[in-house]
């Protein structure tokens, strides 16, 4: 005999996010550009664009991209977290 | 003997079994969006507050202001009710659930088990639990049987014997029999208040006054028909489900979350090759409320466009944002022979060898090593909202 509780539960798998941001340590010039990612010397900043929304949510989004050329020629995408006021890279 | 297991306003139990703080106030069961707006299940301190099932939203509210109206939670209470059956299945009753709170049983099987009716009644609802406040009933006929479990207290069970069942049910209130309330008022209205009244009118004028409905009515005051019970086939254990890290509205994410859980729930290896006979889509709703279909196919299926075509329109009847949806086949056919097609389609070689080398991955790597990419909002303007990463089965 069994009890309800040995039977095997359906577990949910959670769905997880593709391309989240990961945390950057940025250093900016005077007008908030990067000018090192990661300890590396940024030497051109390619794009330069501004993500609002949701802004009628508790989770609003406030984002300062830039999409930059390192020393290493590396392409890499950055943005500034105005909510959080912190750094982030991702893959725009 | 046939018994019944009676659990009185199932439903608000099981929505009530998250939130215990309000089986103790007025509350009741709010009518499901799109439906008649009546009262479902109420609460002892509704009852004692003037507030019936059944009740219009507005009257009831005016009855008792301070009335808590509950969100059904469909999907719950239906999980909840197989529980119940389950445990009783685990004691030995051959089950055949009438609708959720109410299952009737043969006692036959079991009597010598258990030391006769009484106690194999007892025995099920000890298995039920106290929590549902389960009641028992026992006769040599379904109504007879349904009858003694809605005037059981708690608990208790009350078994009426072949002899004894006119002179038990005599008394009775029509409440008991399935009417409509125009039904009971056209009754009353001609003086008759109990079963035994009923049951004492003649059959022929009975039909001719309250037609086919009246009938039956009669019939089951009489004490119904002699019907065996057929306990169910045992339910399936085949469930996927996918949780969202924010609820999601989009049909289009929906359908295409729907068509990931179809895929990991078609490649389940406790299926064997069995085509599905019956599936449920749930779903889990922001606030709390829960939302499920079930859809029987016509002919059984395990194709992947078939089941689509059948599922995918519900989901536009999800009536707010999910948190998750879940996939169930509730039943599976027996036989698994499958007519082949004379010419395989097109890639379909290919598909076959990439499935192969996932499962080499998922075997060498574990089980959440192999995803799959659905694309969820890929117009969206922040990037980690546009594709979400769903583990799969191959």
């Amino acid at each position: 005999m069994t009890s309800d509780t040995e039977r095997p539960a359906a577990s949910p798998s959670v769905a997880g996010r593709l391309n989240a941001p990961r945390r950057a340590l940025v250093e900016t010039t005077v007008g908030g550009e990067p000018r090192l990612v990661d300890r590396e010397l940024v030497t051109v900043v390619r794009e330069e664009w501004r993500v609002v929304d949701r802004w009628w949510t508790d989770d609003p989004v406030d984002r300062r991209y830039f999409e930059v050329v390192l020393e290493s020629g590396r392409n890499v995408c950055v943005y500034r977290d105005g909510e959080r006021r912190c750094w982030f890279t991702q893959r725009a | 003997m046939i018994a019944c297991l009676l659990i009185p306003g199932f439903e608000l139990r099981a929505a009530l079994r998250t939130r215990p703080r309000l089986a103790v106030v007025p509350a009741a069961l709010a009518p499901e969006p799109g439906r008649e707006q009546l009262v479902g299940p109420v609460t002892a301190a509704a009852e004692a507050a003037g507030v019936t099932a059944g009740m219009r939203l507005g009257e009831a509210l005016a009855t008792c202001p301070e009335l808590v109206l509950v969100d059904p939670d469909p999907a719950g209470a239906e999980r909840e009710w197989e529980g119940v059956l389950r445990r009783l299945e685990d004691a030995g009753f051959a089950v055949e659930p009438v609708e959720p709170g109410v299952v009737v049983f043969e006692t036959l099987g079991v009597e010598r088990l258990y030391g006769g009716v009484e106690a194999a009644l007892t025995r099920a609802i000890a298995s039920v639990g106290p929590a549902w406040d389960p009641r028992a009933g026992a006769g040599q006929r379904r109504f007879v049987a349904l009858a003694a479990a809605s005037v059981a207290r708690p608990g208790q069970a009350v078994i009426v014997e072949g002899e004894e069942e006119r002179s038990f049910l005599e008394p009775l209130p029509l409440s008991l029999l399935p009417l409509d309330e125009g039904r009971y008022a056209e009754l009353e209205g001609l003086g008759v208040r109990t079963l035994g009244s009923l049951a004492a009118l003649p059959g022929g004028a009975v039909a001719e006054r309250l037609g086919q409905e009246g009938k039956r009515a009669w019939s089951l005051a009489r004490g119904g028909e002699r019907r065996r019970v057929r306990g169910r086939s045992p339910a399936a254990e085949l469930i996927e489900a996918l949780s969202f890290p924010e609820a999601v509205a989009n049909e289009l994410t929906l359908r295409r979350a729907f068509g990931a859980l179809l895929d990991r729930i078609l490649a389940r290896p406790e299926r064997a090759g069995r085509p599905f006979r019956k599936l449920a889509l749930a779903a889990r709703l922001v606030g709390g409320g829960s939302w499920r279909r079930t859809v029987t196919l016509r002919e059984a299926s395990a194709e992947r466009g078939r089941l689509r075509a059948a599922l995918g329109p519900k989901l536009t009847e999800i009536p707010a944002p999910v948190v998750e949806l879940r996939l169930e086949a509730v039943e599976l056919a027996e036989q698994t022979g499958q007519q082949l097609a004379l010419v395989a389609p097109e890639g379909e070689e290919m598909g076959s060898r990439l499935r192969e080398g996932l499962r080499q991955v998922r075997a060498s790597a574990g089980g959440g090593a192999v995803g799959g990419v659905v694309e969820v909002a890929p117009w969206s303007r922040i990037p980690e909202a546009r594709a979400l990463v769903v583990p799969r089965d191959v």
